[in-house]
């Protein structure tokens, strides 16, 4: 779960890493309490590249601020539209540097990011540098290394280091994935200041966070209706374009029927992976969900149980069969307790195809 | 012989009191595996289907020489777990636990390096030799014995491809589920290696998916090191860029992780690679000359 600048700059000021003095604004009305001018004004919404689409913009005096916050909250980017803006003092700049913390594959750890010029397109850019936090234990050379790294002397090394420190302690104490700071500026004073924070929770590791309670629906903003219900649910479901619907156990599984739905000639609705060991009623949620696409012209069920029970499958679809007696389903069902299931399903009267290539190329054949 | 797990392999199942246990407990004992304990802190002196149940890992080891130990307790509770069955110095650990947090992964792994400990999972079904050990969720009956090894990111993947090749009339040596986590323990190449070096393994199947790089750098590791016939597949080549398919690992991150860039390392290793799980059987089938 990604976290609006604001909110990761709360978590970054309780660290202790300084941030401009801002103020958070809800209608652009509260733009007259603002006394400090010039002023920058940036929405907060959840997705990348807010600058270049006009979300972010100076204003020297108050009637300026004003236009701008009203044009700010009514700008609606990659389909967010902000409820906040931030506003904050303008700074001098004496320097850019970009630094984040995130666990990395190939390291299988986490490692601090950096370099010494900070930025947008920072991650295409040549100039990265890595520190790896070796088997996730974090020690204060760490910054100072990487300080080194970005050709930090003296006094610099030891305030720049205590900021790594600092960030580290808010990726470890909130089971961040990410930790972002770009810019981190040199301002006027030579004090580091994050002029803008990126913070995104793991979501697995959320149910240990009481802090972010409750909050995971309100950060969701870049999914699908479908996308964001499911979420939900509890459901991995991904859409797309097509008019199959795909419901299946397991990851791979799951990747490899929408494969080869393509493969056939097919187009998915969309990718929709139950899990492991899911009962009737949440099997039934599913199907709701993914038929709920208009587009949809038939039901690709495929399942082979290992943790997952086929008779709660078989239930769940015949639920789903009862209550839209008019809907096309091709199912393919075995593994755990597959005979059951056969048998509620023949009583059902939905038929089955014991091979997948075959379930895939009659959906495929039916969708049209 | 099979690779990580026999006929003689001890298990432990930790959490064998919760609904994920005790379930699966019961069918790896029934598959024939030699469940020798149970562990459920608090629980200890009761018993689980005919299976004691101690406090510990230490008193289950010391108790029935248990050695390995396959893991179902929530993922909160999982990194101490996994960290108690290294202390009681456990050579082989299954995490069978979805959604353990990654920043627990990190200290699992690093604690089980320090000692010499093989990590299996976390997020995978196990590991199954057919007709002597099954740990972990896969269903049993989905494989038969034979010479082919696989490897696989996905579980119910592997067992599509199982039965594949059971119905086909080829068995598997040992099928190794190494989890869809960004993070894990026994990966792809620790398994090729594995499979490269068992006598009972003539041929071996890599089942990847979009996202990271494990599969391109088991391409360069199998040009090298590895003189068994490879077959691959890459689950999720249709797969839209910058969404997450279900599995923690599994998303293209820019340009990297595609099934392009992993397809092309496989086959620049001398890897033939399927394009539909069907397909893999049919080029097992080519290979294998001899029915097992």
């Amino acid at each position: 779960m990604r976290l609006r600048e604001f909110e990761a700059k709360a978590l970054f000021r309780e660290s202790g890493i300084p941030t401009p003095q801002g103020q958070v604004i809800k209608v652009a009305e509260e733009v007259f309490s603002i006394k400090n001018y010039p002023c920058t004004l940036k929405t907060q919404v959840l997705t990348g590249g807010r600058g270049k689409a006009g979300g972010i913009k100076f204003a020297d005096n108050v009637q300026e601020a004003y236009e701008h916050a009203q044009n700010i909250f009514k700008l609606q980017i990659n389909g967010d539209l902000p409820t906040a803006i931030l506003i904050e003092p303008k700074v001098t700049i004496k320097k850019e540097i970009y630094t984040s913390i995130l666990i990395d594959r190939a390291y299988r750890g986490p490692i601090i990011m950096a370099s010494a010029e900070g930025g947008v397109e920072i991650e295409s850019s040549g100039a990265i540098e890595i520190v790896p936090i070796p088997d996730g234990k974090y020690s204060p050379y760490l910054g100072r290394k990487m300080a080194n790294k970005l050709g930090f002397k003296g006094k610099d090394v030891l305030k720049y280091a205590s900021i790594v420190e600092k960030l580290w302690n808010v990726y470890s104490n909130y089971d961040c994935d990410l930790v972002e700071i770009n810019p981190l500026i040199i301002d006027g004073d030579d004090n580091f200041v994050a002029l803008d924070g990126k913070v995104t929770l793991n979501e697995d590791s959320m149910g240990r966070q009481p802090r972010f309670d409750g909050q995971l629906a309100e950060h969701l903003t870049d999914l699908g209706e479908r996308e964001f219900k499911g979420k939900m649910l509890g459901l991995n479901i991904v859409e797309l374009e097509g008019n199959i619907g795909i419901l299946c156990n397991g990851a791979g599984l799951t990747m490899a029927t929408m494969d080869l739905v393509f493969h056939h000639g097919g187009k998915p609705s969309n990718f929709l992976d139950v899990g492991g060991g899911a009962n009737k009623e949440h099997v039934a949620r599913a199907l709701d969900l993914v038929s709920s696409d208009e587009n949809v012209k038939v039901l690709l069920v495929n399942i082979l149980g290992g943790i997952t029970d086929c008779v709660e499958i078989a239930n769940a679809l015949k639920y789903y069969k009862d209550t839209r007696p008019e809907s096309k389903l091709v199912v393919r069902l075995v593994g755990n307790n597959e005979e059951p299931a056969q048998k509620i399903m023949n009583d059902a009267g939905i038929p089955m195809t014991n091979v997948l290539d075959e379930a895939v190329k009659q959906a495929v054949a039916i969708a049209g | 012989m099979s690779v990580l797990i026999d006929k003689n392999t001890k298990v432990v199942v930790q959490g064998i009191t919760g609904s994920m246990g005790k379930t699966h407990a019961a069918l790896m004992k029934a598959y024939g595996t030699q469940v020798v304990a149970g562990v459920t802190p608090g629980k200890g002196g009761q018993e689980q289907d005919g299976v004691p149940v101690y406090d510990s890992v230490a008193e289950a080891v010391k108790e029935t020489g248990a050695n390995c130990s396959v893991i179902f307790v929530p993922p909160y509770m999982c990194l101490d777990a996994a960290l108690e069955a290294i202390d009681a110095g456990i050579p082989l650990i299954s995490v069978i636990t979805e959604g353990l947090p990654p920043q627990d992964a990190v200290k699992l792994h690093a604690a089980a390096q320090e000692k010499g400990v093989l990590v299996n999972g976390p997020n995978c079904p196990g590991i199954i030799t057919p007709g002597e050990s099954l740990i972990g969720i896969h269903p049993g009956s989905i494989y038969m014995p034979g010479r082919v090894g696989l490897i696989s990111r996905s579980g119910t993947l592997t067992y599509e491809i199982g039965l594949g090749l059971k119905q086909a009339g080829i068995g598997i040596s040992t099928a190794v589920g190494i989890g869809g986590d960004p993070i894990i323990g026994i990966d792809q190449i620790k398994s090729l290696k594995l499979f490269e070096d068992d006598a009972e393994t003539d041929l071996i199947i890599l089942v990847g998916e979009i996202g990271g790089s494990a599969e391109e750098d088991a391409a360069e590791f199998i040009k090298d090191n590895i003189k068994k016939p490879v077959i691959g597949y890459i689950a999720g080549r249709t797969a839209p860029p910058g969404k997450r398919m279900g599995h923690a690992g599994a998303i293209i991150s820019g340009n990297k992780g595609t099934a392009e860039s992993k397809t092309k390392a496989f086959e620049a290793a001398g890897v033939q690679v399927a394009k539909t799980p069907s397909e893999i059987v049919e080029l097992v089938k080519a290979k294998v000359s001899v029915a097992v």
